[in-house]
């Protein structure tokens, strides 16, 4: 099944494309969700997959793995024409979609998963034949020191995800599509399912990626096809982009606008953070806000930066330190505390404690202040309105969807109802972690400018991200942290992208 | 760039905007319960001549009317996300049965109706406190319900007790020709929509059922809405109780024998959600009505218990079953 002679052609055009797709359309009602795209994917090669929220990008993916028949255009495994419509074809053509959510089965063995839907595997259902072959199958995946016996659920995240490549290749899958492979991973398990990527495209394999960190991109992507509207650009070599180019083939501009200007810095500091030891941290941190002021803590998952977040935000008291604002001192014991004393906070999970999907779009942004619009416990239905309608322009949500659920939104605006409700109440610090993640572009670039205007009105901000790009365009002072401690405290402008990875990344570079 | 849980919707519109989906009504799962109200009793008119009485209307209207009160009393906990009471019938049979007795030793109406009021909201508030401490709701109101009945039973010895001689008169009349019970029933359900509907902490009570870690990242006091909850439901269940003992005078353990599953099934017809978030009182009142309409059609047809029984049980599937599909937005497009 391998073809040796394949990773030797990689760019070369000798060769058949494994897939070529010619003026693809799809329309949903009145949206044109693919217009006339062509793709190409050659054998033995990963090409990364761009585009904002809704270029066209998941629906593409949706035809290649035979979920969606597509209006018109050709479709060519292999230099042969085909029909990838229903996914039982496209599976027999060889492509396979590892997918964000985990199909495996917790409480079973890493190798019951592996046979788990395969037809005609009765005869492994014996323990040692089982084990061998699974064995084969997890070395090829880099997972060679996992015992099969073991049960998935003792695997961690990182780990489920390569079991879940291994299921693909039980299948001999020639195209697989990757979406979004590492959104939940730390830096170093990236690493591995990365370099498990590599592997199999220089086996031959093709590999479709759809990923919006663009870091990984060029560490692993020979191609990049970039949706914009539901068109496809035309196929770039990697070695030919840099960062700014592939943000700016997104946008269909360039990305000036993206991170508001800094603002300027004056006065003493608002919020002071006095020797802070919450939950991962091993050495207590201690640091200034001033009013106007955004900093930025980052570091690896794990590395104690959001728990400081967490921590002044009320939710998990510290076991040391203090906080003062405006020289009063906090309670941090819970989160009604913090927020009476006017802390706005947005965790890094916005589904599970940031916004109420069932609920509509004006008593999310109302729920922080509501006491504020009713006298003796009466709401004052216009007055509700009225605000929520006023922080609902700000942010460039539709007024006239206020009654809509939130869970009806796209990803971006339910993150700007999540912010923007605390606008309501005028708060003196606001608290965010990783405020854009799966945020798309648009939406990035209206938080940023919010949270700006917010600075400008004498707020003081602390943000935390792992998104090293995000960091360093948005905040003014930044903190890396570094296995529980903050390993540096300084101005923006004494970083630069490469030195904040660095840092981030600490003593395993350095080592 | 799509969320982890991007719909198909979200991954095929060009925009920001049109990658918003289009939202569910809300008055839908009111039109669900009126309309199989109309239904209900369309059927009934056809099949039963005496439906259509003024008498019967009476009757019904008196059956669901203490039904509706607890249901739509207790809507605040379902709506808090602590589901429902599996203590109904006990603690409305202490309030019916306490409610007697008083009125028996010769104290005043009023006193013993304010007393059994406060007892009740003791007994609920100190559930509510379990419950905000993190015990289940449904363990603590099934042993609640166990220790109310038993210690009823041993006090009152498991026979009859009697309000003696009281003037309780009222218990069964009528203002304006519309039953005592019924006209309460309209106060409890306008004054618990109202304060679910336009106060902060009706407001507060909805968001915390709708996700609790979000509404406590805003300030919104979980113990608090429990405990509020549950003392409103205890000031229905008294009530329900008051005006049972008034219109019999007499009361024994074995008061109220349905009223749990009638109430849990009116409510749940009503459309409110059992995990929380989403519904009404006046919703939870409209299922109330719409069982009684059921029952009636059915009792005065000749069907058995077993029979009335099993059809609220067919119609507590169906409208549950039916608000999941719409939720999930299987009547879209």
């Amino acid at each position: 099944m391998i073809n040796t002679s394949t990773s030797t052609t990689i760019g070369g055009a000798a060769e058949k494309p494994r897939l070529r797709v010619r003026g693809l359309s799809k329309r949903y009602g009145s949206v044109q969700a693919l217009d006339e795209v062509d793709f190409e994917l050659r054998p033995g090669e990963v090409m990364a997959l761009l585009g904002e929220n809704g270029a066209g990008k998941s629906t593409l993916v949706k035809v290649v793995s035979g979920l969606v028949e597509p209006d018109s255009g050709t479709i060519e495994v292999d230099g042969t024409s085909t029909t990838l419509f229903p996914s039982a074809r496209s599976q027999a053509a060889g492509v396979a979609v590892v997918h964000q959510e985990y199909s495996s089965v917790p409480t079973l063995t890493v190798a019951e998963n592996l046979v788990l839907g395969q037809t005609g595997v009765s005869a492994l259902w014996l323990p040692g034949r089982l084990n061998a072959r699974a064995r084969e199958l997890l070395s090829a995946v880099g997972l060679d020191h996992i015992d099969p016996g073991t049960r998935v659920e003792h695997l961690s995240v990182a780990e489920m995800q390569l079991l879940e490549i291994a299921r693909l290749l039980v299948r001999d899958a020639r195209i697989l599509i990757f979406d979004e492979p590492t959104a939940a991973l730390a830096d170093r398990e990236i690493e591995r399912v990365l370099a498990v990527i590599q592997k199999l495209a220089a086996e031959g394999r093709s590999v479709i990626y759809v990923t919006h960190r663009l870091p990984e991109v060029f560490r692993i992507a020979n191609r990049v096809t970039v949706f914009r509207n539901g068109r496809s650009l035309p196929a770039c070599p990697t070695s030919e982009l840099d960062v700014d180019r592939v943000i700016a083939m997104m946008l269909g501009r360039d990305l000036d606008t993206m991170f508001p200007a800094h603002g300027t810095l004056s006065g003493d500091p608002l919020y002071r953070v006095e020797g802070l030891l919450s939950a991962g941290l091993v050495e207590p941190v201690s640091f200034n806000v001033r009013p106007g002021e955004i900093v930025g803590l980052t570091g690896q998952l794990g590395s104690g930066a959001s728990g400081v977040v967490a921590s002044l935000a009320g939710m998990a008291p510290p076991s040391a330190g203090r906080v003062l604002l405006g020289g009063k001192e906090l309670s941090l014991k819970s989160r009604s505390a913090t927020l009476q004393d006017g802390i706005a906070y947005c965790s890094a999970d916005r589904k599970r404690d940031g916004i109420f999907a069932e609920r509509s779009i004006r008593e999310n942004l109302s729920s922080p202040w509501i006491r504020s619009v009713a006298s003796g416990g009466w709401i004052s239905t216009r007055r509700e309105t009225e605000r929520a309608g006023e922080i609902a322009a700000r942010f460039a949500i539709d007024v006239k969807r206020l009654g809509s659920n939130v869970g009806t939104l796209s990803g971006g605006n339910q993150q700007k109802v999540a912010v923007g409700k605390w606008l309501g109440t005028t708060p003196r610090v606001m608290l965010l972690e990783e405020p854009t993640r799966g945020v798309d572009i648009g939406a990035r670039a209206e938080i940023y400018q919010r949270l700006r205007d917010l600075c400008d009105a004498g707020l003081g901000i602390v943000v935390s991200s792992s998104d090293t790009a995000e960091i360093l365009g948005l905040c003014d002072t930044i903190g890396t942290f570094y296995r529980g401690r903050l390993t540096s405290f300084k101005p923006q402008a004494e970083w630069t992208e490469d030195s904040l990875v660095r840092e981030v990344m600490h003593q395993e570079t350095a080592a | 760039m799509s969320e982890p849980s991007g719909s198909v919707t979200a991954g095929m519109s060009p925009t920001l905007q049109q990658a918003d989906k289009p939202n569910r009504p809300d008055w839908l799962p009111m039109a669900l319960v009126i309309g199989l109200t109309v239904v209900a009793i369309v059927i009934a008119v056809a099949v039963t001549p005496k439906f259509l009485t003024v008498d019967n209307i009476r009757a019904i209207l008196r059956n669901a009317a203490i039904v509706g009160i607890v249901a739509v009393s207790m809507t605040p906990i379902t709506l808090s996300g602590n589901f429902v009471s599996l203590g109904i019938s006990q603690s409305a049979m202490a309030a019916m049965v306490s409610f007697v007795a008083l009125v028996g030793t010769g104290m005043p109406q009023v006193f013993a109706i304010v007393l059994v009021i406060a007892g009740l909201v003791a007994v609920g508030v100190l559930q509510g406190a379990v419950v905000a401490a993190g015990l289940n709701p449904v363990i603590t109101t099934l042993a609640a319900g166990a220790i109310i009945f038993g210690v009823v039973s041993e006090v009152s010895g498991g026979g009859i007790v009697r309000a003696g001689d009281a003037p309780l008169s009222w218990g069964g009349s009528t203002v304006a020709g519309i039953p005592i019970e019924v006209l309460v029933f309209l106060i409890v359900t306008i004054a618990v929509t109202l304060l679910m509907s336009r106060t902060v902490t009706g407001r507060e009570t909805t968001l915390v059922g709708a996700n609790r870690p979000t509404a406590e990242v805003s300030g919104i006091s979980f113990t608090r809405v429990t405990i509020v909850a549950f003392a409103i439901f205890s000031v229905g269940l008294a009530i329900a109780g008051i005006l049972n003992g008034a219109a019999f005078g007499q009361a024994t353990a074995k008061s109220f024998p349905d009223l749990t599953i009638d109430s849990i099934a009116a409510l749940l017809v009503g459309g409110t959600a059992i995990a929380g978030g989403q519904g009404s009182p006046l919703r939870s009142a409209g299922g109330a009505i719409l069982i009684a309409v059921i029952s009636n059609m059915m009792v005065l047809n000749d069907f058995s218990t077993g029979g009335r029984l099993a059809v609220q049980g067919g119609v507590v599937v169906i409208v549950v079953v039916v608000l999941d599909l719409m939720r999930r937005g299987a009547f879209r497009r």
